[in-house]
């Protein structure tokens, strides 16, 4: 079989979008009020260690992807099981992003269409990038990457008129564990879902890049969140947390001497390109997943039905957009641990030793 | 609706399977057919405005009698 290959900096964009991702869509740490900003520099610094625990296992087995170091981790049978969850989380979150992105569009842009048609079409074109394959996926987004950076760097320098700096304040007002809380709730919606990545970075070319490509991605990202967290909080101020789409909402109020005004739909675009990035990329692993686990020639040929029934999950996950919100902030960073601390701390371990005792892996 | 939800599923089955089963990649072709089954069979659900029951609601259920509201 052809073995892709993507350089540093196609993993690096692939990154960052897949972590902008819905993340720009619903807003962080929005338990947090007007400290929200500090919470998403809490995330990204609790989230430091295990970007070093996650590059160092790639580091260790370079040119292996997730499920064969499952595989060599937990050996054969319970190998097998933990390939099983994780097949299922990516499945289920690619399937929460496009529902995400489907009460976005529901409630702002098209709400007189079903959701089921808006699922399809995003649905449709992600199965269409995953049967192209990684490298096609990787060099989408480096063309996307600097319309998207424009895009917000426009609309950021567009809403300063709007800015209101006295919402920023009283800094810290609710105590710092509130701060935490809504800190590691940003910890685990962005940031630690970069576990799976781990589907993907065994095709970078170079044996010492998971690293820099980590860092670099989570850091642009991580900034680009941030600073975009603030311009809502200045915006908004405690709006903030009855708002659905807080960026969205945000950009609407822009409005430069009554002649450029609407121009939400640019974040709209963004929304789009985050959303496509992240589903598609969830597709591609959970679809890699299932073709290790039942070792078929190619995982190519599973795609369409994978990608379909990913559609028509998320179209029967949630009732309305309430749970959504509910499941997203207060449900989602418990249910999400063991995936992206447990098992990856576990696996390090044992791989760490498993490669220090010179076991043949 | 449901006879275009069918009729796509076909082709699909027509696109999908024909190949695997001429190349003669039985495990691919199973496994095709089982996920096909499962699609076909949500989308019917869904056509027919079958309330599917989702994880979601146990998960929560879950995770607050764990760690509360």
């Amino acid at each position: 079989m052809y073995k892709e290959k993507i350089t540093d900096k196609e993993g690096i964009c692939l990154l960052t979008l897949f972590v902008m991702g819905s993340s720009l869509i619903l807003g962080v740490g929005g338990s947090a009020k007007n400290d929200a900003w500090i919470a998403a520099i809490v995330g990204i610094i609790m989230f430091l260690p295990l970007m070093l625990i996650y590059s160092r296992i790639q580091a260790l087995l370079p040119g292996r992807c997730l499920f064969e170091i499952i595989n060599i981790a937990f050996g054969k049978i319970f190998g097998k099981i933990v390939a099983v969850l994780y097949i299922w989380y990516t499945f289920h979150l690619g399937a929460l992003v496009m529902r995400n992105f489907g009460e976005f569009v529901d409630t702002v842009a098209l709400p007189e269409t079903l959701m089921v048609v808006t699922l399809l079409f995003l649905g449709v074109v992600c199965i269409y990038a995953v049967r192209m394959g990684i490298e096609v996926m990787a060099r989408i987004s480096t063309y996307f990457i600097p319309i998207v950076m424009f895009i917000i760097f426009v609309v950021y320098i567009l809403s300063i008129p709007q800015y209101n700096f006295s919402n920023i304040k009283p800094i810290l007002s609710e105590g710092f564990t509130t701060v935490l809380n809504a800190g590691f709730s940003v910890f685990s919606f962005p940031f630690a879902e970069t576990f799976v990545f781990l589907g993907v970075f065994y095709t970078l070319k170079s044996k010492k890049s998971p690293y820099k490509v980590y860092f670099t991605g989570i850091m642009m990202a991580g900034i680009v969140i941030i600073f975009l967290t603030i311009r809502n909080i200045g915006i908004l101020g405690s709006m903030l947390e009855y708002v659905n789409f807080p960026s969205h909402v945000a950009v609407s109020r822009v409005s430069v001497t009554e002649f450029l005004q609407r121009i939400e739909v640019s974040v709209a675009f963004v929304f789009v390109v985050c959303a496509f990035t992240k589903v598609s990329v969830c597709l591609y692993i959970a679809c890699r997943g299932i073709g290790k686990l039942f070792n078929l020639n190619d995982y190519g040929s599973i795609v369409i039905q994978v990608g379909l029934l990913m559609t028509y999950f998320s179209f029967t996950v949630y009732d309305n957009i309430m749970e959504m919100m509910y499941f997203a902030y207060k449900v989602y960073n418990y249910y999400a641990f063991p995936f992206q601390v447990v098992i990856p701390v576990i696996m390090w371990l044992i791989i760490e030793v498993k490669v220090k005792k010179g076991i043949k892996v | 609706m449901v006879i275009l939800v069918v009729l796509f599923y076909i082709s699909l089955a027509v696109y999908e399977f024909v190949p695997l089963y001429k190349q003669k990649q039985w495990k691919d072709f199973w496994v095709n057919t089982v996920f096909w089954t499962v699609s076909f069979a949500m989308a019917l659900l869904i056509t027919l405005d079958v309330k599917v029951p989702s994880p979601a609601h146990p998960i929560r259920d879950a995770i607050t009698s764990l760690f509360g509201e």
